[in-house]
């Protein structure tokens, strides 16, 4: 008796602290979820009243894809390429943003701003700049390699791309790893300088080591961000040119929608969602296990 | 203090759980005033109807799926109810990113759907159990050539051809006349590329070719479909045994004289040095203010255009030449298609209903304040010879006169699939990233993809 009242009392103190988000959570994440996976179940084209369960007949014709292989695998490289230069620039400015150089304080909002900046408007502005700014001063300098657009050739597509993500996240994370470095105790980077490191050797074993909490967190959000990436996709090159930029948020979407195979599509995010997890957990996982006290 | 605590957290976790709330009682606040309006007005129509006739008043709803005439429409109704006050027509409009089959669909489910529904051709065949048969109205035998062969279903006539729109070469005469062309005059590939020539030499660009899928995809390559003969049903049979694979795409004539076309627009295009950055926005402004002679657009550009045309009025379409033979179908043939149609139910509404629904199609055909509802003030081309009223905007009076001449050919309409891959395939082409050959290998895996039903 007194233990059911005391399960009724913790249930009564759970609702009312959490039960407003535990529903939100449900209705929002939770049961969309589960019904989406249902419908990959499904040959459901997105409209209609009527629907058939297929089975696993959608995710075999995923694998049959080449398209989708391709754009995954364009992904993969795009994900690469991204985190990695960012993470190389963010790392890099903060590096000099934190060893006391003037005006610094100017310098860090200047870099944060791009990530302020909605991905469409970003999108549109950078069209604007590789289509018409870029190109005219390719026109008037007399170069050649700048006089065409990047966004009309396949592989500088690409590059635009992985050029536009950089400017954008590079900022924000740069922000991560200058709190970093604004954590790592001064006694001890004294005490390696008279231990006579320096230069390369002292970021290697000393700050790299100290910082890796904002590895691991800055890493685990340009990846995330990376791989969901549509926005910028959308408005930079749409996919184009002729379908050789179309990353994959965008080719499930256009799956789904644009050609009415809801439940293919559907099945795709699935298959993305486990890629994307899998990948993140395991970052997440190996870099925690780096982490060290000072 | 600890009462005050607790109290405090109550309040708290009161004011998250109404916050949370808040965001859904918005919408559905929104949905009930929307619901009170049109009893609102439902109770009106019957009151009015009331007074009108005591006997057999007829009430019926007309689908609305162009937002752009909505207000136009029920002008159209209030007219059309001065002239037969037994039928009151209500229009609904379909929501604002909503696809009308999505909506008919529930409306369907819901057991209240519309005498009338306005849809896109190409979803009408899934209502097919549905709907009517129109084929024994009048203005079958005033409906365009060809208008109504996509809506036979089992010798079964489903939809009413409502808006008709049409895509080729717009020229702008302002710069033809300079150049010393005479746009009619244009009906060969050869004549063609004298034209742009000519337009040339006076220091202007001959063509604007628009980079986007849809435009090359949808209604550049469809042109060569449409040209193949002048009956869809040849046109079907064509395009059955492209996805069967007894029509090779390589052989087809039509086809390759297009595309012959397509690389002297190449050559001539505003954009030649990079012709896919080019943009459809930037379009108008080129061929409005005359910096070129042609683009390959529809007549929905014409707002567009507008704006930077001045005091020019004077455009039209060509047919994009095939051949260098005069008399070849393409050349003579601009590509015009159905875009919307109406369709009448049959399985919801009364009989006396239908009948309604029939006399408000006739009454849009046939009576003078239909027509020129239609025409005038809706801005549509209807697809019957028989209307006579001009429409206020010089691309679609272009295409009325190809309707009125019988020079129009069946534009063929795909699937979304279709303009998104054949589109990426012309884009290459465009770009010079590929040769024809390769072309006509990603159409072919476009027509065996089993897309095409």
């Amino acid at each position: 008796m007194k233990d059911e009242k005391n399960f009724f009392s913790k249930f009564r103190t759970y609702m009312l602290f959490a039960g407003p988000v535990t529903l939100a959570f449900f209705t929002v994440v939770i049961i969309p979820f589960l019904y989406g996976l249902f419908l990959t179940f499904t040959n459901w084209d997105g409209v209609s009243a009527n629907y058939m369960i297929v089975g696993f007949e959608n995710y075999r014709t995923i694998f049959k894809d080449a398209a989708f292989i391709q754009s995954l695998g364009l992904t993969f490289k795009y994900v690469i390429f991204t985190v990695l230069i960012t993470n190389a620039v963010a790392f890099t400015l903060a590096a000099i943003l934190t060893s006391g150089t003037k005006g610094q304080s100017f310098f860090r909002a200047g870099f944060f701003t791009p990530n302020l900046i909605g991905g469409v408007a970003l999108g549109y502005v950078w069209q604007f700049v590789f289509n018409n700014i870029i190109t005219y001063f390719g026109k008037n300098i007399g170069m050649t390699a700048l006089q065409s657009s990047f966004l009309s050739s396949p592989k500088q597509a690409f590059w635009a791309l992985v050029i536009v993500a950089v400017w954008q996240y590079s900022g924000y994370m740069m922000i991560i790893y200058i709190t970093g470095f604004l954590n790592i105790p001064k006694d001890v980077l004294e005490a390696a300088s008279i231990d006579g490191a320096a230069g390369w050797t002292k970021i290697k074993n000393i700050t790299i080591p100290l910082i890796m909490p904002a590895f691991t967190i800055s890493v685990f959000l340009t990846l995330q961000r990376t791989f969901m990436v549509y926005d910028v996709n959308l408005a930079l090159t749409k996919g184009g040119p002729f379908k050789t930029t179309e990353l994959i948020s965008m080719y499930v979407y256009k799956k789904a929608f644009t050609e009415r195979a809801y439940g293919i599509g559907q099945a795709q995010a699935v298959i993305l969602f486990v890629i994307v997890a899998i990948i993140s957990i395991t970052q997440v996982y190996l870099s925690k296990k780096k982490e060290v006290e000072a | 203090m600890n009462k005050f605590k607790k109290a405090f957290s109550v309040l708290l976790c009161g004011a998250v759980a109404l916050s949370v709330g808040v965001g859904c009682s918005k919408e559905q606040s929104v949905g009930q005033t929307q619901a009170e309006n049109t009893e609102a007005k439902k109770e009106q129509t019957k009151e009015s109807t009331a007074q009108a006739s005591a006997d057999e008043s007829v009430e019926i709803t007309f689908l609305n799926s162009k937002g752009e005439i909505q207000a136009q429409l029920e002008n159209m109704a209030k007219a059309f109810k001065g002239e037969n006050p037994n039928i009151t027509v209500e229009i609904i409009p379909c929501g604002a990113g909503q696809s009308p089959t999505e909506m008919l669909t529930t409306l369907y489910a819901s057991n209240n759907a519309p005498a009338i529904a306005m849809l896109d051709p190409a979803d009408v065949a899934a209502f097919k159990d549905k709907l009517g048969d129109l084929s024994g109205e009048k203005w079958v035998n005033d409906a365009m050539p060809g208008s109504l062969d996509a809506f036979k279903v089992n010798d079964k006539l489903v939809a009413f051809p409502f808006a008709v729109e049409g895509w080729s070469l717009i020229y702008n005469k302002a710069v033809l006349d300079e150049a010393g062309v005479d746009p009619a005059a244009i009906n060969t590939t050869a004549k063609l590329e004298d034209a742009f020539k000519k337009i040339e030499e006076k220091g202007k660009k001959g063509v604007i070719i628009a980079p986007e899928d849809w435009s090359l995809g949808a209604h550049f390559f469809t042109t060569a479909y449409s040209g193949q003969a002048n009956s869809t049903a040849d046109i079907k049979t064509f395009l059955n045994g492209l996805a069967s694979g007894n029509t090779q795409i390589k052989d087809n004539a039509v086809v390759n004289g297009l595309l012959d076309t397509f690389d002297v627009m190449k050559k001539y295009n505003f954009a030649k040095a990079d012709p896919l950055s080019a943009k459809y926005e930037t379009n108008p402004e080129i061929i409005g203010s005359g910096k070129a002679g042609f683009w390959f657009m529809g007549n929905w550009a014409w707002p567009q255009i507008k704006e930077f045309a001045g005091d020019n009025t004077e455009f039209g379409f060509i047919p994009v030449p095939v051949s260098n033979n005069e008399a070849d179908y393409g050349n003579t043939h601009m590509p015009a298609a159905v875009t919307k149609a109406l369709v009448v139910d049959a399985s919801i509404n009364s009989e006396e209903q239908q009948a309604a629904a029939k006399t408000f199609l006739n009454w849009i055909v046939y009576e003078a304040s239909g027509q020129k509802g239609l025409v005038e003030e809706c801005s549509i081309i209807p697809a019957f010879t028989n209307i006579s009223l001009e429409i206020n905007d010089p691309l679609g009076k272009s295409i009325q006169a190809y309707i009125k001449e019988g020079k129009t050919s069946n534009g063929v309409m795909l699937s979304n699939k279709h303009w998104g891959d054949i589109g990426a395939a012309m884009q290459k082409y465009l770009g010079d990233y590929s040769k024809r050959d390769e072309l006509f290998n990603d159409v072919t895996t476009y027509w065996t993809s089993g897309d095409y039903k």
